[in-house]
């Protein structure tokens, strides 16, 4: 592999590698609070995409109870991916209030089974709900969505060009953001502070005061938010594939996170930065087997450091 | 009466080996497993049966064998079913927790990944004029319902045996378990491959019937659904999962004039069984009834459990 295609591939890499991250951290999130993955996650990012397809393009296709419609105004991008974003961080906040939430106050029998089954329920819900509006089409969002930008770079290294699609810078910077954000939140503030608390033991957290359903509330309205971000910018990348793409990126969300650590927060950054990066260098003649990458690693991974990269050794308590 | 199973021979056919499916998933949970891997043994027992049943290499052993080439299949899927579940099920089970789910889901998706691009099993088209065992589809309630009243018999005296007595005893508590002497590991690996084996002869039986095999076979959706049968009809009986299968695989169908919506409508059902009905519909009944005594385990579970 020449030098510049080296260069190439970790540009890639990086660029999709960071999607995974804020991506994997809205699951560790939940995990790290509640002990369980929030299989609707995937969802979410199925969500967001449309959202932020609906605000800044709001052209639908011929299939789906919205067929033919064209919203009379169209958001700048930024405005859309934020409200997008957020409106997916509602939802998430919804699947607890209404889901999540009640299904733990009866104590239901499998619970891990339960929690599980009752994710993909949901996923199924919302997913057949928005083929129901909008078709199950490809939505590509058009080039000139960003403004003004060119659509690509490209930089010439001894003669041979190297590609910086738009796009990619764009998908980086949001994430670099957005990881530097959350970073802060957890780490500095008095939010992120009681959080952690909350996830180190609920039951002594309260008795200090502090409003556990709340920050339960709380921490499934960030991992909404950033599931909505990576999906929108995914989408925004590759196009909307129908309903269902984001169910395959549920499943590497799993992955990435077994990868770094459950419940560690560098360690989902870690691992989806490594997933990310492993796909890129697939070389092109095996592209059909860049699914399973994510999956090999997890088995890896449970054979020789089941705890993750970054991950705590699983403690034994009675 | 002769015409209606002539006519729904396909749907009644279907209902049984659901019921199986559902099983499959039960054994690991007897032990307190969550297993997403049924889908994956299901599809390779398939290819193995269509690849047995199709493939030139075989070609000789078909014509020594004649029909006892399919017993064979069964066998063979099986065998490698045991195998792969070993396999897999060992490093998963030394862990606690979603760990298993974990790797199964991974499990499921390679193995998709893998038969949508291997040559040996079609592609992405998968493989096609699999022999048929019998004409009628019907008949094909010859095999299938003989392997569930075998499965609900062996399930029923499992439950019963020191094995089963040991897989209760770590789906209450694992830990009180290993330090009594149970040996954790080998007992939820053995349930883990009680129900891949199950998965596996069944995909074998429904190559056949379904004539062909593809990726489409062994997906996370269907993982899904599984699971949904078992938590649906009650996971604390043989009779749960059995019940949970032919209901929920009966449903569509009993959905279809809803057209469009009956997808969510579906979705919708699974979330509120879900929450209202956590025991499952056979646990809700026999709570009705008055004669289950299970102690409804409290919300402290949650963070020992994950």
């Amino acid at each position: 592999m020449s030098s510049v295609q080296l260069f190439q591939n970790l540009l890639n890499g990086i660029s999709i590698g960071s999607v995974y991250a804020i991506f994997a951290l809205g699951y560790t999130l939940v995990f790290s609070i509640l002990g369980i993955i929030n299989f609707a996650h995937g969802a979410i990012f199925t969500l967001g995409a449309y959202l932020t397809y609906t605000l800044a393009v709001g052209q639908f296709g011929i299939n789906g109870l919205l067929a033919g419609v064209a919203l009379p105004w169209q958001l700048p991008f930024a405005l859309s991916l934020l409200i997008g974003a957020v409106l997916s961080g509602l939802v998430g906040l919804l699947v607890e209030r209404l889901a999540f939430r009640p299904l733990r106050n009866r104590g239901g029998d499998p619970l891990l089974a339960l929690v599980s089954s009752l994710g993909v329920a949901l996923v199924l819900v919302l997913v057949n709900a928005i083929q129901y509006l909008v078709g199950a089409e490809i939505y590509t969002f058009p080039s000139g969505v960003y403004g003004d930008l060119p659509p690509a770079i490209v930089l010439r290294i001894s003669g041979q060009p190297v590609v910086i699609r738009t796009v990619q810078a764009i998908i980086f910077l949001v994430c670099l953001l957005i990881l530097a954000a959350v970073g802060y939140l957890v780490r500095f503030t008095r939010f992120g502070k009681a959080l952690r608390a909350v996830a180190e033991n609920p039951a002594t957290a309260s008795l200090l005061g502090i409003s556990v359903d709340r920050f339960i509330l709380g921490t499934f309205f960030l991992s909404g938010f950033l599931g909505g971000v990576a999906g929108a910018l995914v989408g925004t990348s590759f196009g909307v594939a129908g309903p269902y793409f984001g169910v395959t990126y549920g499943l590497k969300g799993l992955a990435v996170i077994v990868l770094g650590g459950l419940g560690s927060i560098p360690g989902a950054v870690l691992g989806g930065v490594v997933i990310g990066l492993s796909e890129a260098f697939v070389p092109a003649d095996y592209g059909a087997y860049k699914e399973a990458v994510a999956f090999a690693f997890l088995f890896v991974v449970l054979l020789l450091r089941p705890q993750g990269i970054l991950g705590r050794k699983q403690l034994q308590k009675v | 009466m002769g015409q209606f199973f002539e006519n729904n021979g396909f749907l009644l056919v279907t209902l049984v080996q659901q019921a199986l499916l559902a099983l499959s998933l039960y054994f690991p949970m007897m032990a307190g497993q969550l297993s997403l891997a049924s889908p994956g043994f299901y599809a390779i027992g398939g290819y193995i049966a269509a690849i047995v049943g199709t493939h030139d290499y075989f070609a000789p052993w078909r014509d020594a064998l004649g029909a006892w080439i399919f017993p064979l299949e069964w066998l063979l899927a099986a065998l490698v079913s045991a195998l792969l579940a070993l396999a897999v099920g060992i490093p998963a089970l030394r862990l606690r927790g979603i760990y298993l789910a974990l790797a199964t889901i991974a499990f499921v998706e390679i193995l998709r990944v893998l038969s949508l691009n291997l040559e040996i099993t079609g592609g992405a088209i998968g493989i096609f004029g699999i022999p048929q065992l019998f004409e009628a589809r019907f008949a094909y309630m010859l095999i299938f319902a003989p392997l569930l009243a075998a499965t609900l018999l062996f399930g029923h005296r499992l439950e019963r045996s020191r094995i089963g007595r040991a897989f209760r005893a770590i789906r209450e508590d694992e830990l009180a378990a290993d330090a009594m002497g149970v040996q954790t590991t080998r007992y939820k690996v053995l349930a883990f491959a009680i129900g891949a084996v199950l998965a596996g002869v069944v995909g074998a039986m429904s190559a056949p019937f379904l004539n062909t095999w593809n990726a489409r076979q062994g997906t996370f959706d269907a993982s899904i659904a599984y699971l949904a049968y078992v938590l649906i009809g009650g996971s604390r009986s043989v009779w749960g999962p059995v019940f949970g299968g032919m209901l929920l695989s009966a449903l569509p169908e009993l959905l279809r004039p809803l057209k469009d919506s009956r997808l969510i409508i579906n979705g919708l059902v699974l979330v509120l069984v879900s929450v209202y009905l956590p025991q499952g519909i056979s646990g809700a009944c026999s709570r009705l009834l008055g004669f289950s005594s299970k102690r409804p385990s409290g919300s402290g579970e949650l963070k020992e459990g994950a």
